[in-house]
């Protein structure tokens, strides 16, 4: 078509060009001008913080948004990827960070979702079995693909949507956060997977938080930040470093201290907690001051863990004391009664009310403060969440903005803020800084650790084991409903926690940290 | 290449729990006991109850609720539900029965009846998705609205003196059984079959199981939810032609609270108003108890009001149970 092209010959076209796209939802520009190419046979690594566009970008390629300007080219040739059908049809397999399987159909059926091999319409199950254990044995996962796929554990269940993009004959695979749910093991399977896919020319777009997956796998990288392309290099001519500053911008956060290994009294003593099936004799306390983490792979029972703590989970049998007192939480709010706090891991489904207000969120675990006779006091409301608004400084035009129209950041900010907001002197947290930015998670361990200094005790759940390194004083590694470890932060690594967490390392649990009775 | 294979090393329960296990799993064998239970126990209670009329008239009398529940199951699955499908029959009864008066050939007058019954059914589900109003609301709406024209078109008096031919359908024998019957029985196991192997509706338990992943997954997901309730349109507009044909008039009331019984029948069957589960033979099986629990009730002349009191402590106390079990299994 034009001269400047026909001047410039390459080897084989690309597989994907992004010419000059952008993309805005009404008033909101997410990508502005970005140029982006794969080639066959090359994992291209897409890095941003939240809201860079990354996943738009993936978007615009699976036909789940259309570009508002600029070009999409597949082998070359100027496409409207109009569905997600389309986009398969084009050769282009997609597996989001959120599993879309169907628990209750089987493995088979999930991998040929809506495309299963029929004679005149009718399934034809031994050859949909066939193809599919076929298809799984690429990934050297023998399983009974009959079963329901409920039945896996979460790690399979991944593979098998990993299975069912492929199922497509893709030439493209979009991966967002491809390893989010595996174990290090298995994440090495999943490596040995995508290079031979990349041997028989396939080519991968690789979006990731883990810098150091990202440099494993990846051919080159790019950049986005703020809708904008920053840069795209190949991966020895850049480093995690400079990755990581492109991605914020020059604001780089300090590094953050760890909390001090703290002296204060014994707020939360378990001994022995068991929950017959799920987690067995799990002893340990945190001290007043104290950032203690939680440390665990998924299916770890980490989480039934910490609401059996708080009462969500009744059952347990072992002994807890809250200040030297014996305590036994039947629901949340005895737990509450004891100055407890609990933010739950998923924001949207257990933290927040999406279609209310930004105040009425930030008051709803603390609503007695803010009545007077039965009846709220607005000035007292509009107080408080003016104080977290700027305390966490929340980016939204005001206390009444519904919180569902805020970014994952600023959501996470306010439900951390309704606990905070109690004083609780006892706060567990779910997954502090799931998929927010850089930014925010700056912030929100910021308040943590002052938290922690003004006197609180916090336990941090996260999956995230360099957070919980530069977090906690002391970490808890918890391997299928047991406890594995209870190491001093100084001693870990975190090659130590995931050894511990895999299961692959002998127990260490250090006795000067399993002190139980009220030492103050 | 060496992932942790998870191989199939749980040990086989013993045959007792296998067993208990299969009922939990599978509603259809649940509900086979209770229908085989309620049939035994009548037997000896009342000896009319194993008579051919008795269950000819059972198998008549729940023809139109049958047929209607296999459209009711599969929008169920999909996470969907229709309330107007009542009001369907009743337009198409009437409908259909109005064309006959004119002279209109009865195949043709038929097959209009159907047409109709699919067009309120695809504004349900282009209300449903292209609108994005909510089910119970949507076919709220278009409930009154079928009933309404119904009732308009007739003044709300049934249509009566139809063609003698045209009650061949609900009123003649093939070997011995009702056609209306018949009929009903076909359709049930040719959607049962259909449901379980085809390509077009296993979609329907993906979207039911999880929308917003189905359409990730290439699904057309409102080209097929139109396509259900489409589809449940049909189903009602044909039960009310067999009703129009057995009654031999069209009744702008007839069906009236239809969509309930369905829904409970349904429900009995192992559906869920969750979405992504149920089959078409438990919802029919669901329709024979029912239907049966009436009967039995009404041959031990037990008031028609306690009748209503017992299908709902029925259809709770099996839901009930089925939680109760959820729950347990964790």
């Amino acid at each position: 078509m034009s001269l400047s092209l026909l001047g410039n010959p390459s080897v084989s076209p690309p597989l994907i060009r992004l010419d000059r796209v952008s993309k805005s939802f009404g008033m909101n520009v997410v990508l502005d001008g970005v140029d982006f190419d794969l080639h066959p046979g090359e994992v291209h690594a897409l890095c941003g913080e939240n809201g860079a566009g990354k996943s738009t970008c993936l978007g615009l390629l699976y036909g789940l948004h259309q570009p508002s300007g600029g070009r999409v080219l597949l082998n070359d040739k100027e496409e409207r990827i109009d569905t997600p059908s389309h986009a398969q049809s084009l050769g282009v397999g997609c597996v989001f960070q959120e599993l879309s399987l169907a628990g209750a159909l089987s493995v088979a059926e999930n991998i040929y979702a809506g495309r299963a091999p029929t004679h005149f319409g009718v399934v034809d199950w031994p050859e949909l079995r066939r193809r599919a254990e076929e298809l799984l044995a690429e990934f050297g996962l023998r399983i009974d693909v009959s079963k329901p796929v409920d039945s896996l554990p979460i790690s399979s269940r991944q593979i098998v949507e990993i299975a069912k993009a492929l199922s497509l004959n893709s030439r493209i695979l979009l991966l967002d956060e491809p390893t989010s749910a595996l174990a290090p093991d298995e994440v090495d399977a999943l490596f040995d997977v995508l290079r031979s896919l990349t041997k028989k020319g396939i080519g991968i777009v690789y979006v990731s938080h883990h810098m150091a997956e990202i440099f494993r796998i990846s051919d080159r990288v790019t950049v986005l930040r703020d809708g904008r392309k920053i840069s795209t290099l190949p991966v020895s001519e850049t480093s995690q470093e400079q990755v990581v500053a492109e991605m914020i911008g020059g604001a780089h956060p300090d590094e953050i201290n760890r909390s001090e290994d703290a002296t204060g009294e014994v707020v939360l003593d378990v001994n022995k907690l068991s929950h017959p099936g799920v987690f067995d004799d799990i002893s340990f306390s945190i001290k007043a001051g104290e950032i203690v983490g939680m440390a665990g792979l998924m299916g770890a029972r980490r989480s039934e863990i910490v609401r059996s703590l708080v009462g969500l989970m009744p059952g347990a049998t072992g002994n807890i004391h809250m200040h030297g007192q014996p305590v036994k939480f039947t629901c949340l709010r005895q737990a509450m009664r004891h100055s407890v706090g609990f933010v739950p891991e998923e924001r949207k489904t257990e933290g927040l009310f999406l279609e209310q207000s930004l105040s009425d969120n930030l008051i709803a675990a603390s609503l007695s403060d803010h009545t007077r006779l039965g009846v709220m006091r607005r000035a007292s409301i509009k107080g408080a969440a003016t104080t977290a608004i700027d305390a966490f400084s929340v980016k939204a035009s005001g206390v009444s903005e519904e919180v569902g129209a805020l970014s994952g950041g600023n959501q996470q900010k306010i439900m951390l803020a309704k606990w905070l907001k109690r004083a609780p002197d006892l706060l567990i947290v779910e997954e502090p800084t799931k998929g927010v930015d850089v930014g925010a998670k700056f912030q929100i361990h910021t308040e943590l650790l002052r938290r922690a200094a003004d006197g609180m005790a916090i336990l941090v759940v996260s999956s995230d084991f360099p957070e919980l390194l530069s977090l906690s004083s002391r970490i808890l590694v918890v391997h299928d409903g047991q406890l594995k470890g209870d190491i001093a932060a100084q001693e870990a690594t975190e090659d130590v926690v995931l050894q511990m967490a895999a299961g692959t390392a002998a127990p260490s649990i250090a006795p000067s940290n399993t002190i139980t009775g009220a030492t103050s | 290449m060496t992932m942790v294979a998870h191989a199939d090393t749980t040990p086989k329960p013993p045959l007792i729990r296998r067993i208990l296990k299969a009922f939990v799993d599978i509603r259809e064998l649940t509900l086979i006991v209770l229908i085989a239970l309620i049939i035994i126990v009548m037997a000896n209670v009342n000896p009319y109850f194993l008579s051919l009329s008795n269950f000819r008239a059972v198998a008549v009398g729940m023809a139109p609720t049958a047929i209607i529940v296999i459209g009711m199951a599969i929008l169920l699955a999909s996470g969907g539900f229709d309330l107007s499908v009542g009001s369907v029959m009743a337009l198409s009864s009437t409908v259909v029965a109005m064309l006959l008066l004119t002279g209109m050939p009865i195949p043709l007058a038929v097959v209009c009846g159907l047409i109709l019954g699919g067009v309120v059914g695809v504004v349900n589900g282009v209300l449903v998705t292209g609108l994005g109003i909510n089910p119970l609301i949507a076919t709220l709406g278009t409930m009154s609205i079928a009933r309404g024209i119904a009732l308009v078109l007739t003044e709300g008096f049934s249509v009566s003196s139809l063609p003698p031919a045209f009650a061949w359908i609900g009123k003649a024998d093939i070997g011995g059984l009702p056609v209306m019957v018949l009929l009903t029985v076909l359709l049930v196991i040719l959607f049962d079959l259909a449901v379980r192997h085809t390509r077009f509706f296993r979609q329907v338990y993906f979207i039911g199981a999880n929308e917003k992943a189905a359409m990730l997954s290439g699904i057309h997901v409102t080209r097929v939810r139109i396509i259900l309730y489409a589809l449940t349109g049909v189903l009602a507009a044909l039960a009310g032609v067999l009703l129009a044909s057995r009654l031999m008039s069209g009744t702008p009331t007839a069906g009236n609270g239809i969509e309930l019984q369905v829904l409970a029948a349904a429900v009995i069957g192992g559906a869920s108003l969750r979405g992504g589960e149920g089959t078409i033979l438990g919802a029919f099986l669901g329709v024979v108890f029912v239907a049966l629990i009436n009967n039995t009730m009404t041959m031990q002349a037990v008031s028609i009001y306690w009748q209503m009191i017992v299908i709902g402590g029925v259809l709770v106390s099996a839901v009930a149970l089925d939680m109760l079990i959820r729950s347990k299994r964790g």
